[in-house]
């Protein structure tokens, strides 16, 4: 007899009676059944989504003027008594209805330049801000509408707000005081310093062509020095400000006069100590002065429930400005303050928050055995948390804001993982985590599970209905691969498998390391994790790939800029291997001038603008008496080499093999001529799209179709293809051990890390045709593993076969996004499904997944109208972004990527 | 030299999870006895290639090509002068052909052959590839075309499989001997076995055939004992058999062979593209897709004889 249906039933937990949509969980059926954030955050959510970015120069302006004053101090007093005064100094805005306060700047989505960074760009626009603030102009509703549809981000001046950055609205009679702060930056900001001495390199004007030429997209240094890290929260959680205080002034006691054995830089600690007293204090007074607004509001106040929230805020910020926290009120509300106290610190995008779950369990397993909160109290929390987070931005400069990181701040939130001794680390707080997530949805934090075959299901399936709800979050890293790389680049500096346990993820998906503490609440003791390791989206980054390998082709030169970057090599190419060979070389020339003039540009910083704040949160800093500069941090190797364009480059290396060197079906000129002639093709600019799909032939361009043909079909990634496949894992066999020949500032081995973030767009845009039938100008796959849109046709398990073909963890990460559409995952079944797949990558050896469950029609009609898609959101490139918030080359990019519909 | 024996694939999905237990491969096998009406899946209706013309990649205007028209030795490929379908293919002389040289001509993809002749080491290198993908409870599902009509490629796949300890499942019309449709079942695990109508008649009139085999070949499973899992399938298809009449028809039949599992399919109409990149007409090409009431309608029918009625993919396998 076959099976009996109450046997199968049973076996299942579902009852005869399962009903269409009907009984299974809600939550578990598409993502049609949105939740909504509760009250209080929708309120506060829609507030940001109609506040632009604004920028303000409060915070620069005393900084600057007490650095002035202490001309000829040592730099990090100096540079600890100017923060100490800016963070004095900052007007406090509290909004109604927040119950979690403060933020970077006085606006809602408030943020400012770093002048001391860099200075070059104000002066340089100088002119052009000046004319806009001087051209007085009524906002006309047009305009205004055009911002509407543009999100928060202001890319035109308008009425009295002036643009700048490409992003940012500063008022207009702050405009001359931005110019005259920058000017008394000049000759003595990181770039100018970093300008300076990296002209003493010989081979600096190759380092500048490879710059002019994008080949390289970004320069950490003077930029975003900091970030791609994990803060850690457990000196002030455990210790409060206060207690900190306390020990360092017992430490520079110590440590005054006295050299500790260390004759370079022991002496240093005295210096260092005073700096956290200072910093410390400046932070206690923004603090306060917050608590200060929060009474004035409450004074003022006649309603009685405001009246109240206004004063619980001030009752909340006068403790934590000196104590540890006693409730998970207490705990979130610091851990959010130490959290824009370090961004506004430093430019810094990507500073995670880490395991928040495991961080703050202490106080929400105290307050609920208490009886002092509910689930559903901490869920609000847990969403207020969100629309904060959302709402920091992160000041730099055009290229970097928008072009590398399409706005996005990457405050990523871990959950899952192990502890310490090994066990899975989820706790019910993750849950909630996970519910906040789904019912406030918004990009901050964006929430990542650390997969780990230990973990239980009813967690993962809880995070799979996050996924399915089409928020894109959480992705999914997988924790056994992190801890081989972490042992595998830390273990030199002394990692043990247990600490490697505490890692996190840095930013979009950079394994971070990090460390355990003992916290002890009530005289009960925890173990937390936190960030124990210097930023990591720092050494030589965003190398287009697919650009190098042009270069090989012509010779060294450029097309676009008509400049011999490289030195010609005058080789004929004759075999597959001599172009291998000479791409390597050419390679390993980029990285190693770069790599030096990183390190230059880091040493400024480190001399000039180290971080005290930032440094005194990670261990060893206040144990060692040194910040980030002086090595006080306990992980240093954190330098990398970031790659993009790598699908390109393997395909078009893929076409080359088997057209040129194995068929011999083209010679290398005919494959030049042909990209020298986009085969055919207007370029993007042109055409105005980026996307493949969409480009137009030019009149006569008939002639090179059978070529461009040959180019689409030879064999392309993500196809289980043996032959692409051997190309990948020469070329990532290669470029992970290449990484490690080259040394950062702090003398420890770079590493591959292997992320575009939104790099794909502008670096294709830059580069011609590709061999692989690519279009010039279009944009590159995006991902490290993601093959390229319409490429692969044999569904997602060739894909995973053909991204684990290498060994995935002797890299940072790797990347591979996958659209799903919403029919694939429907139900609970679906759900389990999606998880198996999510696992059976995870178990091949993939570093991360994450999906995008939306359907392209609907994505179409978000282009056209993007005015009724403000809240709909995407995954680019290992992050989550407002669709209208995104460049069109990442739009045209995320609708041609394959999406998957199993009918 | 014995020729390797060669099966007639015209697709396989990798990540499908909607045809039996967990996240499977699907094998579509080409060649069907049957010729329903409402068919998905036209290129898959015959044991033989097929050659799909996709007019939007065509480039017969924009590029002014003729490379096919060139290419093919038996004149089968005309221009059309219609615009919209700029030539015509000719399927009459078309059907004989075994060069396929117009789809080798076309360089834009917008002719293409269906289907691929794989020897079963082909096949399972595919299988073995995927498998470590599934997760738990997955497996691979032969589906078509009618997977019966190559009977002795799918065995010698199904044996594969077994041996390589895989979990195997079947979508079929179960229009086969019933000696051939035992054997294969007996390499199986799972089976969904299509009911498309309970009248031979009715039968007959849209599916080209009668009723009696398959009903017969349902009986004769349900009564052995074949330890696997059987799950029946209806594809509801507005007015030829979801008449309430017939569903009870259905449900009495169940009820017989002591069968409690039942799975609704409501229509798509996914596969109109395809008919017309073959030529062919589609009845269907306007109907709608099942509307969520009838589906309820109809499960409510089968939860009153006691029979668990799941709608399309919300399934618990």
């Amino acid at each position: 007899m076959p099976k009996k249906i109450a046997d199968i039933l049973k076996e299942k937990g579902i009852p005869i009676n399962f009903q269409y949509g009907g009984t299974a969980p809600e939550e578990l059926v598409d993502r049609e059944v949105k939740k909504e954030p509760d009250p209080r955050p929708k309120k506060l959510l829609n507030l940001y989504f109609d506040t632009l970015s604004s920028a303000t120069v409060e915070f620069p302006y005393w900084y600057t003027r007490k650095w002035k004053e202490l001309e000829g101090d040592i730099p990090v007093i100096r540079r600890a008594t100017a923060m100490k005064y800016a963070f004095s100094h900052l007007t406090p805005t509290i909004f109604p209805g927040e119950k979690l306060v403060m933020g970077k700047a006085r606006y809602y989505r408030g943020s400012f330049p770093m002048p001391w960074e860099s200075e070059g760009y104000f002066l340089a626009k100088e002119d052009e801000l000046y004319q806009a603030a001087l051209k007085k102009g009524s906002a006309s509703a047009d305009e205004v509408s055009k911002f509407g549809s543009g999100g928060g981000n202001v890319t035109k001046s308008f009425g009295s707000v002036v643009s700048i950055a490409g992003k940012f609205g500063i008022r207009e009679e702050e405009v001359p005081a931005l110019i005259r702060l920058s000017r008394e930056w000049v000759g003595k900001s990181v770039d100018d310093l970093r300008s300076k001495y990296e002209q003493m390199m010989p081979d600096y004007d190759f380092k500048e062509k490879i710059m002019r030429s994008v080949i390289c997209m970004f320069e950490s240094g003077f930029t975003l020095p900091l970030g791609r890290e994990v803060i850690n929260y457990y000196y002030p959680l455990q210790y409060g400000f206060d207690g900190l205080i306390e020990m360092a002034k017992e430490r520079k006691a110590e440590v005054a006069g006295n050299a500790g054995g260390d004759g370079v830089i022991g002496m240093d600690r005295l210096y260092f100590y005073e700096a956290v007293i200072l910093v410390l204090e400046g932070i206690q007074t923004w603090i306060l002065n917050y608590a200060k607004e929060a009474r004035r509001l409450a004074a003022e106040e006649t309603d009685p429930t405001q009246k109240a929230e206004y004063e619980e805020i001030a009752e909340c910020l006068e403790w934590i400005a000196h104590k540890q926290p006693r409730t998970f009120r207490e705990a979130l509300q610091l851990i959010y303050t130490i959290h824009i106290a370090v961004l506004n610190e430093d430019a810094i995008s990507g500073m995670s928050p880490g395991r928040v779950g495991q961080i703050l369990w202490p106080w929400f397993e105290q307050d609920m055995e208490a009886g002092r909160t509910t689930e559903e109290e901490v869920i609000e929390l847990l969403e207020l948390h969100r629309v904060k987070m959302t709402c920091i931005d992160c000041f730099a400069s055009a290229g970097v804001v928008g072009g590398v990181l399409s706005g996005n701040t990457f405050n990523n939130l871990c959950l899952g993982g192990l502890t310490r001794d090994g066990r899975p680390a989820t706790n019910r707080l993750e849950f909630l985590i996970l519910e906040a997530g789904i019912r406030c949805a918004c990009p901050q934090p964006t929430l990542s599970v650390l997969y780990d075959e230990k973990l239980p299901e009813d967690f993962l399936l809880k995070a799979v209905e996050c996924v399915k709800t089409g928020t894109g979050y959480p992705a999914w890293m997988n924790n056994r691969n992190a801890i081989e790389f972490l042992l595998w680049q830390y273990g030199r500096e002394g990692m043990t498998l247990e600490e490697a346990r505490a890692f996190s993820i840095g930013g979009c998906l950079e394994t971070s390391p990090g460390a355990w503490h003992e916290l002890t609440l009530n005289g009960k003791t925890y173990e937390i994790p936190g960030g124990a390791g210097q930023p990591t989206s720092v050494g030589v980054h965003f190398l287009a790939n697919p650009k190098i390998l042009e270069c090989v082709l012509f010779n060294g030169r450029d097309h676009r800029t008509g400049e011999q970057v490289y030195p010609a090599h005058n080789r004929k190419l004759e075999t597959y291997e001599e172009l291998w060979e000479v791409y390597k070389q050419y390679y390993e020339m980029t990285v190693d001038v770069l790599c030096r003039a990183n390190n230059i540009q880091h040493d400024i910083w480190r001399k000039n603008n180290m971080s005290i704040f930032h440094s005194l949160l990670k261990p060893d800093c206040l144990t060692k008496g040194h910040h980030i500069g002086n090595l006080g941090i306990r992980y240093n190797g954190t330098f990398n080499v970031e790659s993009c364009g790598t699908v390109n480059l393997i395909n078009s290396l893929a076409a080359l093999k088997k057209l040129v060197y194995d068929e011999k079906k083209y010679t290398l000129d005919q494959i030049r001529e042909a990209i020298l002639a986009n085969f055919g093709f207007k370029t993007a600019e042109e055409v105005g799209n980026y996307s493949l799909v969409t480009q137009e032939k030019k009149e006569g361009g008939e002639v090179w179709d059978d070529i461009h043909t040959d180019c689409l079909l030879a064999p392309k990634h993500g196809n289980a293809d043996p032959y692409v496949d051997a190309i990948l894992k020469e070329y990532e066999d290669w470029f992970c051990d290449m990484c490690t020949k080259y040394e950062s500032l702090y003398a420890k081995p770079l590493y591959a890390c292997q992320i575009s973030v939104s790099t794909h767009g502008p670096q294709g845009a830059v580069t011609l045709a590709t061999p692989d039938g690519r279009l010039a100008g279009t944009t590159y796959a995006d991902a490290s593993m993601s093959p390229y849109p319409g490429t692969d046709r044999n569904g997602p398990y060739a894909i995973f076969t053909s991204a684990t073909c290498w060994d995935q963890t002797k890299s940072q990460n790797s990347q591979l996004n996958i659209k799903v559409h919403p029919s694939a995952i429907k139900g609970m079944e679906g759900a389990r499904k999606l998880l198996e797949m999510t696992r059976a990558y995870m178990r091949a050896g993939g570093f991360h997944i994450q999906y995008n469950v939306v359907d392209s029609k609907v994505l179409r009609d978000a282009q056209e109208h993007p005015e009724n898609y403000r809240e709909l959101m995407v995954r680019v490139a290992g992050f989550t972004q407002y669709w209208v918030e995104l460049g069109k080359h990442i739009q045209d990019e995320v609708i041609a990527r394959t999406e998957y519909e199993a009918v | 030299m014995v020729e390797e024996r060669k099966g007639l694939v015209f697709d396989i999905q990798g990540y499908s999870v909607h045809d039996g237990p967990g996240c499977r491969s699907l094998v579509f096998l080409s060649g069907c006895p049957l010729s329903c009406d409402w068919c998905a899946n036209p290129e898959g209706q015959e044991l033989k290639q097929r050659v799909l013309y996709r007019v939007s990649k065509c480039k017969y205007h924009e590029r002014n090509c003729r490379r096919c028209i060139s290419a093919c030795p038996y004149e089968a490929i005309a221009e059309s002068g219609d615009a919209e379908q700029p030539v015509n293919i000719d399927r009459n002389i078309c059907r004989d052909c075994k060069t396929y040289d117009c789809t080798k001509a076309c360089i834009y993809e917008a002719l293409n052959l269906s289907g691929k002749w794989m020897t079963v080491d082909e096949l399972m290198a595919v299988i073995e590839r995927d498998r470590k993908f599934w997760g738990d409870g997955g497996g691979v599902t032969f589906t078509g075309g009618e997977p019966l009509l190559q009977k002795d490629f799918l065995l010698e796949a199904l044996k594969r499989c077994k041996a390589s300890f895989i979990h195997t499942s079947i979508e079929t019309s179960g229009f086969a001997s019933t000696e051939t449709f035992m054997e294969v079942i007996n390499l199986l695990d799972f089976a969904f076995v299509d009911l498309k109508h309970m009248d031979p008649d009715k039968h007959m009139e849209h599916t080209g055939v009668r009723n009696e085999l398959i009903l017969s070949n349902i009986k004769t499973l349900a009564a052995s004992d074949w330890p696997g899992l059987l799950v029946i399938r209806i594809p509801v298809i507005e007015g030829f058999n979801d008449s309430d009449e017939n569903i009870r028809a259905t449900a009495e039949f169940l009820k017989e062979c002591d069968l409690e599992i039942v799975n609704i399919l409501p229509f798509h109409r996914l596969g109109d593209s395809k008919y017309k990149q073959l030529g062919m007409k589609y009845k269907y090409s306007e109907s709608e897709g099942t509307p969520e009431d009838v589906l309820l309608h109809i499960q409510e029918i089968f939860l009153k004889y006691d029979i668990a009625c799941f709608i399309g993919s919300n399934t618990p396998f």
